[in-house]
Formats: structure tokens, sequence, C-alpha cells
């Protein structure tokens, strides 16, 4: 009997302890937030890393009005919000113009594009600080949502023109027989078309947009406006570690992204590196 | 069709947006950003005053630019490498294995999408001198080590700490990267190689990894800007230590001196120091291309 | 894709758009609107003090309902300055922000930033109502005032009662009695000092001591009289490496709040830190209050006066170019008023401005010593780090002394490398 099963063998057995392992490198950490976030100060120093014995569930509540978290959410779903919009629009009409229409530039404006993503945020800080201070743009969520969809946009051209290019041409053909417009043919074939792509590229943006901390540290002062990463850095300051607010509010900013991504991870992993492959 | 495909005003239309918040927001701000570098700002009178090449060379001699220079260079090598060992072999394993692989990638590729400002300020915890993991460690007896603020050798402890907790992070990344490569590798190659008797090993050596060749390229470049960019986690693990604890990075030095109360408003200087970062990601990314996409295989 | 959703969604962001854009304006045309800006967020804060300036903001748009409204714009302690810097170049200073006295001031009074206030300040007796003049010295520019003091902080040695008595150790009036305190201390199996150097200025702060006990004259190397290479000098940056030795283990990474709490907790005998930290350690472990003594910073022999005592005040400035003027007066006078100055000194644990009466009993047990000490000092000075001749020659007088404490540096390179610094910027 056993001879006509695939025997198991040793080094499959190996592969599966050492990823039980990566798993617990990668879970047990998450974990142990939340099992931090509610003990009281106290036991978070005495034993960090032992099962709470009181549930301290006003510690979210705690970290939820003493951080602004609320306010910081919101804001961070504005600017996250906004910026995916207009940049799977502006970025999806650029890359079909890029992919599928026919003009000599097409190339040149690609690389113009591409240079974007090898240009770190870093270095034009300091001019668009300046010059946002001078048009009453910073301590403004627009202020954000500027810089933050210009920076979007590369990884949404590369991406999206990827998809573009693999729409068979029948299918634009038969379109401008049926007599549609070059834009019926986008907004209405190729637009709906990608929308994979267009998910994928969508929840990219809003993921990165929504962990950026650099931009938001220097552009936002006004504690009504701030983001939530942002926020987050609040809680440990030189004068005051308020841990037992800290862990509640860690696990209120990344519950809801590990939410969505436990509900799309395949379709993130997926479109991530069909993407990346394409390009 | 193709006078469709052809019409000025579309394609106008629809990259017209895109090409002017380029230039607006990203190139025009670039070439203000090297007119800066060239100047001295002055706080008093918000001022700039033409200084030539006054900031780099001041940079040159300043001991926390070779710092930040040293350490920005060291996340830049630990991080291609690492991410090069463990992207790869986590790929290699992944891709041999059929039950689980979808729930083992999708729990390693997690951190990259939670906010590393929420990440460094839990490692901060586990790595803090009492509570944390030292607090386990003095529980039994064992050496509690300056994980975060010691400040001996070349590259430091902390260093190293917060080098691993980007491998941690990000690795994720080039996993997926690698395992798309490999996994469009076409079956019947290795099936052919195992017929001419090679092992799993050998499959790997001739067909895996020259195959993959042409993706360490593209993973490498982006670790390479990543780490060069490296500031989020770095400042939510130390905050304002990372001066005195000899931590600073490109990223978190620029920010001081641009924007921080101690020593800032240094616009000047803080775009130099931009100008340079620009400068290496540019040769690192080149360096990265020459070495790995001279050949490419049909697949 | 479905149309309807992307067209709710867009016309939704829009909606979100116009909200966050247009402030609430509504009935409020005569309402003359005041900013007010400040170096921590009022609500999240746990730092009493900020807590009473939010309390002070209330009670004035309380009582100014339909006449003025404040608008507190707040940021970080790290960021206060560029932020600030940002609004006065976009022509849009604040009308009234906090601002520390010192350099930062200057760099304020210089352009023309701020306005002078004696006016204000002599109309209805309001200048009367404060300590005495002194308190305004450090504002005080060619025989104007350019901002208004809310409080005094003074920094002191902080000790353990109980540790002390274990170990035998007496309170020390001079520098050699406090390192014969450590040792018995370190005997005892105690961490004699415990102090921030991952924090600088916390440093920076012993390092102002030794420097001044030692008879250093600040002045006199500012305005290039003196060099910082000198007896003095690097007698103090010796006795910081001396004492360093009786520093916590972790001294090098602990923030000031690290530090703190290992004195609140019972490890440490002696915390020398502003009075700001009582309240801070008092949150940590009640008990402390009982145990916790106060002792002035040793003197040095032959060193300079025992008598002074490093105070540090929150001050706020008007804003030149303010439409507001006389609300924005308003606006600091119920930061100085005697409920705002109770507030400071029985909750905020730091020494009132004014002549205010107020319960010691309610306040933290530790004020009364620290007013003991602040009462019987011959003089003040600031923080060296905001006493010099700018805020980046501070930040490099800091890094200088962390270099000492992790001996980087011997004191004759940290303080030559400080006297270069004067030199490559021009101060010399």
């Amino acid at each position: 009997m056993e001879k006509n099963k695939q025997p198991v063998r040793v080094s499959t057995v190996l592969i599966y302890v050492f990823f039980c392992f990566m798993m617990v490198l990668y879970l047990a950490p998450i974990a142990w937030i939340a099992m931090t976030s509610v003990k009281d100060r106290a036991s978070i120093y005495k034993s960090p890393f032992g099962w709470p014995t009181e549930f301290h569930w006003e510690n979210y509540a705690a970290a939820w009005t003493g951080g602004k978290l609320g306010i910081a959410m919101l804001n961070s779903l504005f600017v996250c919000g906004i910026t995916l919009i207009l940049t799977i629009v502006i970025g999806s009409m650029a890359a079909f113009a890029i992919a599928r229409m026919k003009w000599k530039l097409s190339g040149a404006a690609m690389i113009y594009i591409l240079i974007g993503m090898m240009i770190p945020v870093h270095c034009v800080l300091i001019p668009l600080f300046v010059r946002f201070a001078n048009i009453g743009l910073n301590n403004n969520l627009w202020g954000l949502i500027i810089p933050y969809l210009t920076f979007s946009l590369p990884t949404c051209v590369f991406i999206m023109s990827g998809f573009f290019r693999s729409i068979p041409n029948e299918l634009l053909e038969s379109a401008c027989m049926d007599g549609c417009t070059i834009y019926q043919i986008f907004f209405k074939i190729c637009f709906p078309l990608a929308r994979t792509g267009l998910f994928v590229t969508g929840l990219m943006t809003f993921i990165g947009n929504w962990n950026e901390l650099l931009l938001a540290l220097v552009f936002v002062s006004d504690a009504n406006k701030k983001t939530l990463p942002v926020a987050l850095t609040k809680f440990v300051t030189p004068y005051q570690t308020n841990y037992d607010k800290m862990f509640p509010a860690i696990m209120i900013a990344i519950i809801p992204t590990i939410i969505v991504y436990s509900l799309f991870s395949n379709q993130i992993v997926d479109g991530l590196t069909t993407g990346a492959v394409k390009g | 069709m193709d006078k469709l495909l052809r019409d000025k005003k579309a394609i106008i239309l629809f990259v017209a947006p895109a090409l002017i918040l380029f230039t607006v927001v990203l190139f025009i701000p670039i070439g203000t950003s090297f007119y800066y570098a060239l100047c001295d700002y002055d706080k008093k009178t918000m001022t700039y005053h033409f200084i030539g090449l006054g900031n780099f060379i001041r940079l040159f001699k300043d001991k926390t630019m070779f710092i930040a220079f040293k350490n920005s260079m060291f996340f830049l090598v630990f991080s291609c490498v690492s991410q090069l060992i463990f992207g790869l072999l986590f790929a290699a394993l992944l891709t041999n294995i059929t039950k689980g692989r979808n729930l083992f990638k999708n729990v390693i590729y997690l951190p990259c999408v939670l906010s590393s400002a929420a990440l460094g300020l839990l490692w901060a915890f586990l790595f803090h001198a009492k509570v944390g993991i030292n607090n386990l460690l003095g529980a039994w007896g064992l050496p509690q080590p300056a994980w975060l603020y010691s400040t001996s050798g070349f590259i430091t402890l902390p260093m190293w700490v917060i080098a691993f907790v980007a491998l941690w992070q990000y690795v994720g990344q080039s996993m997926m990267l690698y395992m798309a490569q490999i996994s469009g590798i076409n079956k019947s190659l290795y099936e052919a190689s195992y017929i001419d008797g090679a092992t799993k090993k050998q499959a790997f050596r001739y067909i895996t990894l020259p195959l993959v060749k042409p993706m360490i390229g593209t993973a490498m470049s982006l670790n390479a800007i990543g780490s060069l960019k490296f500031f989020d986690l770095i400042y939510s693990m130390l905050g304002d230590k990372t001066e005195n604890l000899k931590m600073d990075v490109l990223a978190t030095y620029l920010y001081r001196t641009g924007f921080s109360s101690k020593g800032g408003n240094h616009y000047g200087r803080a775009s130099a120091i931009g100008v340079i970062l620009v400068a290496l990601c540019l040769i690192a990314t080149a360096v990265i291309n020459k070495i790995f996409k001279t050949e490419n295989y049909e697949m | 894709m479905n149309r309807k959703a992307v067209s709710v969604m867009l016309s939704l962001s829009m909606a979100a758009g116009l909200l966050a854009g247009v402030p609430m304006t509504a009935g409020a045309e005569e309402v003359q609107e005041i900013t007010w800006m400040f170096w921590d967020d009022l609500e999240a804060s746990e730092d009493p003090i900020t807590q009473g300036f939010a309390a002070n903001i209330e009670r004035f748009n309380a009582d100014f309902e339909g006449k003025y409204h404040v608008t507190p714009i707040t940021t970080t302690l790290e960021e206060y300055y560029t932020q600030l810097n940002a609004l006065v170049a976009a022509g849009e200073t604040p009308d009234v922000f906090i601002v520390s006295p010192g350099p930062n001031l200057t760099d304020y009074v210089a352009p023309g930033v701020v306005a002078p206030l004696d006016e204000y300040l002599e109309a209805d007796g309001w200048k009367d109502t404060f300590s005495s003049d002194a308190v305004f010295t450090q504002q005080t520019y060619d025989g104007k005032i350019y901002a208004v003091p809310l409080n005094i902080a003074a920094a002191c040695c902080y000790y353990n009662k109980d540790i002390f008595e274990e170990a035998g150790a007496e309170v020390p009036t001079t520098y050699e009695e406090l390192l014969d305190a450590c040792a018995k201390i370190k005997e005892a199996g105690y961490t004699p000092i415990t102090i921030s150097a991952g924090t600088a200025w916390c440093l920076s702060m012993l390092a102002g001591y030794l420097c001044d006990r030692s008879g250093v004259d600040l002045a006199a190397i500012n305005a290039g009289d003196e060099s910082w290479v000198q007896d003095k000098t690097i007698a103090a940056g010796e006795k910081l490496l001396e004492l360093s030795q009786y520093f916590q283990e972790t001294a090098a990474g602990d923030s000031n709040d690290d530090a703190t709490m290992a004195f609140a907790m019972g490890d440490a005998a002696i915390l020398i830190q502003g009075s700001w930290a009582i309240g801070q350690m008092n949150a940590y472990n009640p008990d402390i209050e009982e145990k916790c003594g106060v002792f002035q910073f040793p003197a040095i022999e032959g060193g300079g006066d025992p008598g002074r005592t490093i105070a540090k005040s929150d001050s706020l400035a008007v804003s030149a170019t303010s439409k507001c003027p006389e609300g924005a007066v308003e606006l600091i006078k119920y930061f100085t008023d005697d409920e705002a100055q109770k507030y400071t000194a029985e909750v905020g644990g730091k020494i009132p401005v004014t002549n205010v009466e107020f319960d010691l009993d309610v306040a933290p047990a530790q004020l009364a010593d620290v007013m003991d000490v602040f009462s019987n000092a011959t003089g003040t000075f600031g923080f060296y780090n905001e006493s010099l001749v700018s805020s980046d020659a501070g930040s490099e007088f800091d890094n200088e002394m962390v270099a000492i404490f992790q001996q980087e540096k011997t004191p004759e390179e940290a303080f030559q490398a400080v006297e270069d610094w004067y030199a490559e910027e021009g101060y010399r």
C-alpha cells in the first residue's frame, strides 16, 4: 500500500518546518501587539510577554480620542481616496495614450514618467515645502494630495500600460467599426477591460499613500489635519512615551490594512507581480 | 482605426494632465533643488544667496554627513544582498511546495503593506534597553545587548538590528518578484533536465538562476532605491536620537537639516543632500542594470 | 467599473473636499479670529502644563464668545520653529505664539516679526501682577519687552531619600560630596544618577551646570573675548566624564522619559532635571512624591557662584502684523491671570510668574522644595544650548557634550570643536 503513495520527502518536510518557523516570525509580533494593547502601563513594563491578566479595553478609547485617531483616519481616507481616484483616471489615460496610441513622442513620454520612479521624494521636499508655504498649501490636505498623486503616477502608468498593451487589437478595431470615438474606446472598452489592473494599482496607490510618513510629517502641522502615520509617531516623544496608548493605536492603524489585505491578498500579490513582469 | 489612434487632440488630452503634474511637481522642483543646493539660506532674512559649491564642500567635511553616507551605503548593500539571498531562497522553496504556498507567501508579504511607522514603534519597543526582549533575557539571566543604542564599531549594532527589521518587512516584495519569474519558467525545461539526470540543485543553478537574472536587476533596483530612501522605519524607531547614536542615514539627515528645530532650516544644505541622494539613486540603478541586464534569455 | 459607483464616489469626495477646505464661518462675521501657535498637541498631551493652556484657551473663547475666537495651531516641539518659519514666510504669522527666550526669540525680534508689548503691560497694572521685573530679563531687547513669560521651570537635583538613607549618603553641597554620595549609592547596588544622553539636551543641561559652577563666563565666550578652550570648560568636561561612571548603564540610548522613569521607579538615586519632571515622575509612581527630596546643584570649589540656578520660561509673543493685537493681548492675560498661574503651580509643577496665592499642599510635594531652591538662588541662567550665539550653536554644544560622554573625544577636543564651529560660522 505504502509504496503506491508518493513518499513524503525529507526536503519537503524541512521546507514546511522552515515556513512554519517563518509564520511565527511574521505573525507573532502582530499577535503580540494585539495582546499588549489591552494591558495597563504597569504590566506592559513588568511582563511585556505575559498573557494579560486584565483586559483594559478602555486603552482603545483613550488612544482613539487622545491620539485624535478618528480625525487622523478621516484625513488619511480623504487624502488617499482622492489621490486614488485621480491617479487612476490621470494615470490610465496617460498609460493608454502611451501604450496604444500612435505618436512620435510616446516612448519619450514613457521615459519621462518612469524617471519619476527613480527619484526619491526627498529631493523635492524642500522646494515643494517652500513653494507650498508661499501659496498656502502647507497645512492643507491638498498639499499632500498633489505630491502623492505625482509620485503614484509612475507605477500606475507602468502597470496600466502593460494591461492596455495586452488588449487584443481586434477588439479596438471592431469598436472602431461600430463608430466609437477614441474617448468611447478608452472609457467604455479599455478602461473597464483593465479593471484587474486598475484594482491592483488602486490598492497599491492607496496602501502606499496610507503608510507615507515623511511628506505628511513635513507638510502638515495642524493637529486636525494629521494623517494616521504621523498621529502614530506622536505617541513617542522625547518627553513621554505612552505605551498603553501606543499599542492600541498601532492596532487601530494596521487592522484596516490587514482586513483589506486578507480579503484581496491574492489579487494584490498577483497583480503586483504581473504588472512588474509585464513592464 | 489608425486615424483614431493618431488623434492629436485626444493624445494631448490624455497625456497632458500627467505630464503637467510631473513637470510642475517633480521636474521644476528638482531644478529648484539643484539651485538651492548651490545657495546658502539665511534664516533671519529668509533669502537665498548663491555660494557655488559651498554646501557640498561643507558636507564633504561634515562628520555627520560621513556617518549618514556610510549608514546609507550599508543599508544599500545589506538590503541588496540579503533581499537577493532570502527573496530567492523563499521563492525557490515556495515553488517546491503546493499546499499552503499561498498562505505562506501572503503572510510573508503582509508587512510590506503595513505602515513602517507602526511597525517601527513595535520593534523599537521589542528592542528597548529594558523592556521588550531584554526583559526576557534579563529574566533568564542572559546579557542584555544594547540593541538600539550601542555606538561602538564601524557598523554599529543598531544598524544591524534595523537592517534586519527592514529585511523582515520588505523581503516579501523581492520574494514575490522572483516567484513570478520562476513560475513563468516553462516546466518542460525542468522535466528535460531531470530526464538528463540533473539534480534539483543543478536545475536551480543552471535553469532557474539564469532565467531569473533579469528579474534580479529589477528587484535589486527597487531595493537599492528603497534603501536609499530609508526613512520611516528609522524615524519611528529612533526619533530624534539618530544624531547622537550615530544612526543618521541620508534621509534623516536631510530631514533634520531641513526641518528640525534643532539645527534645522538649512534649506540650501538640505537640498545639497537631496541632490546627492538623487545622484546615488541614479548611479545605483545604472550599476545594477549594467550588471544584471546584460544578457536576456528567451523564455 | 461601475460608473454610478464612480460618480457617487467622486461627488462624495468633492463634497468632503469642500467641507475640509472651507472653515466654518456661519454667523461669525464679527468674530475676530486669533491664531495661537504652540508646540504640543492640546488634546493628546499628558503634560499638565499643556492641559492648563488648553483650559485657558477654552476659558477665553467662552468669555469672549461673539467677539474673539482663538484657533490653536499645534505642532511637535521638534518641528515647531520650522512650521512657524513657514507661516512667517507665507505672511501668516500667528497672532500669538510660544517661543523660547534666547536666540530663538532674537530670531523674531531682529527682523521685526514680533511686536513690543510694553504699552500693553503698563496699561491696567498688568505688569504689577508679576512677581518682579526680573522675570522679563530674557525677553527684553533694548529696553523693550517682546514676550510675556508664563511660568518658570528651575532645573534642580532630585534625590530619593530612601536610597540615600539606605546607602548612608549625605545630601551633597559640593562636587566632592556628590562624588562621595554616588560612590556610596553605587556600593549599595543602586544607580547613582539617571540621565538621558539619547535626548542630548538632558546631558547638556548637566554640562551647563558643571560649566557654570566651574566659573565659565558664557557671555565673554559668546562675545569672542574668551575661547571655549580654557581651563574652566575643560575642567567641567572632565567632571562630566567623571560623573558618567555613575550614570545608568543604558544612559546612551535612554530618552528623557526612560531616565525620569528609572528615578520614579526607585532604581536610581539622583535625577538632574527641570521642574517639569515632577509631574512626570509622580504620574509614573505616586509613591515617589513622599520619597523625593530636592537639592541645589553642588558647588565646585574655586569655581563660580554656587547659588545660580538654570531656569527656563515659556513665553508668548505677539505678531507685529497681527490684525487684532488687543485680542492677542487679552489672550495672553488669560495665561497670566490668577486662575492660570494657580494652576501652573498647583497642577503644572512650575513656578508661577505672578504674585498669585496658591495652596502648597495641593501642589506636588516637590514643588515647595524647588521653590525653596529657587528663592535662595543668587541668580539664574538659561540652558546652555539656548544661551549661545544661535540655536545651531546650541545644537553643536549638545553634540560635543555627548561626544565627551561617549568618550569619543577628550574634553579638550570637544571644546576645541565648539570653538572651531564658532570660528567657521564667523562668530570669532
